[in-house]
């Protein structure tokens, strides 16, 4: 994974959001609870999200509204799930089919 | 048995929960559906937990969610949220309306419908809008309002209040905008001036668009009158390059968030047959009302962005006086002061849509951003190009639907959602047609993802 693009904004402040484990790619991470999958991933520097079956390229979130379905990921098993449309749960698997970017 | 509900509402943005409000208090049974967890829509998303930091830096307007919320958390209306409405269809005592539901497909019937599951942005297809890195404005305050995330730096390219606002709560953040690319064009301030009497009905948010707009571009990096940006990097977006005035800039960023407007989600109403109209001010499909949303099918009403765009405040007025009518429908007789107060409401939303003509006008898509060329993806879903697409516009391609039949664009999962305009506008370019004759993308249940699982095991509540 690469540095993430994002960070959070009340990081040094005292959350109302406690966070949970989840794994991405088969490692363990701490996310805040209640972020979506979607922004998980972006949040984890983890800037991909699919490779495109026609391309071959990496994808990720365009729209993180259900709208776009570039934030296919695969969650608990289950594949191609809308990554923006879910919250992060404890014990969450996810899988991207893309692998990290280079910077 | 199947429950059947005087009212069922899809969507729990402003529209939807002031028409649950206003319909249930009448004691109409009213069901919502809404997707998200949280009711709010996007323009609200979020507003009951986000804190004391967020809402510093969403401003204001965000926070006259919060009234509204709690208004239609107590209104004695049922409501579900994380429910994917997939099928909507006619039903002897009026629709049928089938919602995936905790993984589970749950149909619910009422003789009335209201469509209020609001807008998206209209799609910004420029070179290399496909690479990661590349986000929609709306995404960016999404991952603002839901998940407090902030980009560390950001280019903004295109047009519209959306953009204007997400800067400015952006540099509220401390957030670094690289550069802020204006793509409105400079005839579209000319086009606007007529229209200034009409903003000037509202001179609240007439002052605060101005004050916006001038503010980037003083504060941050600006462009005006940007044209051909092109997003450049290999697997991932590493620069933007765009013209101003013959002049060729680039300028280096992982990330790039794109918006040029938003258009209302048409699908639920054309599932349902309702009739379609080019708008040409707003430059997209809009589903065609009379009085109070009412659409072209007895029974089935929009209200909010869903139909013609107006923003949250227009929405809530639409939702509330939709509702107002469905009340009537089953009132023998309404008093003298509820006749006067639907006619105030809908004066009034005549008016704030007249007023609104001059943001339609004034940040109206760039020609040159509805009809990309060569290699441009436009069917993302697909990977279709703008070349692919204008070869078989050439060849004689009778409108979208063929093309979708030969081009795949279209065909993927988000159903020609990011693509559906484009095409259109590509086929009216090469052919030379207005855009009112190229029909739009036919609508096909499902309107959602729905595996063959779910599928099979339908269950009624």
């Amino acid at each position: 994974m690469t540095a993430s693009l994002f960070s959070r904004l009340d990081q040094h402040q005292p959350s109302n959001l406690d966070s949970c484990s989840i794994r991405l790619n088969g490692i363990e991470h701490q996310v805040p609870m209640s972020m979506s999958v979607a922004a998980a991933l972006l949040y984890l520097g983890q800037r991909a999200t699919r490779t495109h079956p026609v391309s071959g390229q990496p994808r990720a979130a365009l729209c993180h509204m259900g709208v776009c379905f570039e934030c296919l990921v695969t969650i608990d098993g289950q594949q191609n799930q809308r990554g923006c449309m879910r919250s992060v749960t404890a014990n969450m698997s996810i899988i991207t089919t893309s692998q990290s970017l280079s910077e | 048995m199947t429950q059947i509900y005087d009212y069922l509402v899809v969507g729990a943005g402003p529209a939807g929960m002031a028409a649950g409000i206003e319909a249930s208090h009448a004691g109409l049974k009213v069901l919502v559906l809404d997707q998200a967890a949280t009711a709010g829509g996007q323009i609200f998303r979020n507003v009951s937990h986000t804190s004391y930091a967020q809402q510093q830096v969403l401003g204001s307007d965000y926070g006259l969610g919060k009234p509204l919320l709690k208004e239609f958390m107590a209104a004695p209306c049922d409501y579900q949220p994380l429910a994917q409405v997939w099928n909507i269809e006619p039903h002897a005592q009026g629709f049928t309306v089938a919602a995936l539901i905790d993984g589970r497909s749950v149909s619910f019937v009422a003789s009335d419908l209201l469509i209020a599951n609001g807008a998206m942005e209209r799609p910004m297809a420029v070179a290399g809008w496909e690479k990661p890195g590349v986000m929609t404005a709306g995404a960016g305050q999404i991952l603002l309002k839901a998940s407090a995330l902030l980009p560390k730096k950001v280019v903004l390219a295109g047009s519209g209040p959306l953009l204007l606002l997400l800067a400015h709560q952006y540099r509220a953040a401390g957030v670094t905008i690289t550069a802020l690319l204006d793509t409105t064009p400079r005839s579209n301030y000319w086009r606007a001036i007529p229209w200034l009497i009409a903003g000037l009905s509202m001179p609240k948010q007439l002052f605060k668009g101005v004050w916006l707009s001038l503010v980037q571009r003083i504060r941050v990096p600006y462009f005006a009158n940007v044209t051909d940006i092109k997003i450049v990097g290999n697997t991932q977006v590493a620069a933007v390059r765009f013209i101003v005035a013959g002049k060729e800039y680039e300028v280096p960023t992982n990330l790039v968030l794109l918006h040029q407007g938003i258009v209302g989600q048409t699908q639920m109403a054309q599932a349902l047959a309702c009739k379609q109209e080019w708008s040409d001010p707003k430059q997209c499909w809009q589903t065609q009302v009379a009085e109070a949303g009412q659409t072209s099918v007895p029974g089935v009403h929009v209200a909010g962005d869903a139909g013609a765009t107006g923003g949250a405040k227009l929405a809530q007025l639409e939702g509330r006086l939709a509702a107002m009518a469905r009340v009537k429908k089953s009132c023998t007789h309404s008093s003298w002061a509820k006749k006067l107060a639907y006619l105030a409401l809908s004066w009034r939303i005549r008016q704030l849509h007249w007023a609104r003509g001059l943001v339609d006008r004034l940040y109206q898509p760039a020609p040159w951003l509805s009809t990309p060329t060569g290699t441009t993806v436009v069917c993302r879903c697909e990977q279709v190009s703008a070349a692919q697409i204008t070869d078989i516009a050439k060849a004689g391609c009778a409108g979208v639907n063929q093309l979708k039949a030969f081009s795949r664009a279209g065909m993927g999962p988000c159903q020609g959602r990011q693509c559906g305009l484009n095409l259109g506008y590509l086929i009216a370019q090469v052919q030379d047609r207005p855009m009112a004759q190229v029909e739009p993308l036919s609508v096909r249940p499902p309107l959602s993802p729905i595996n063959l699982g779910q599928l099979a095991q339908p269950s009624d509540v």
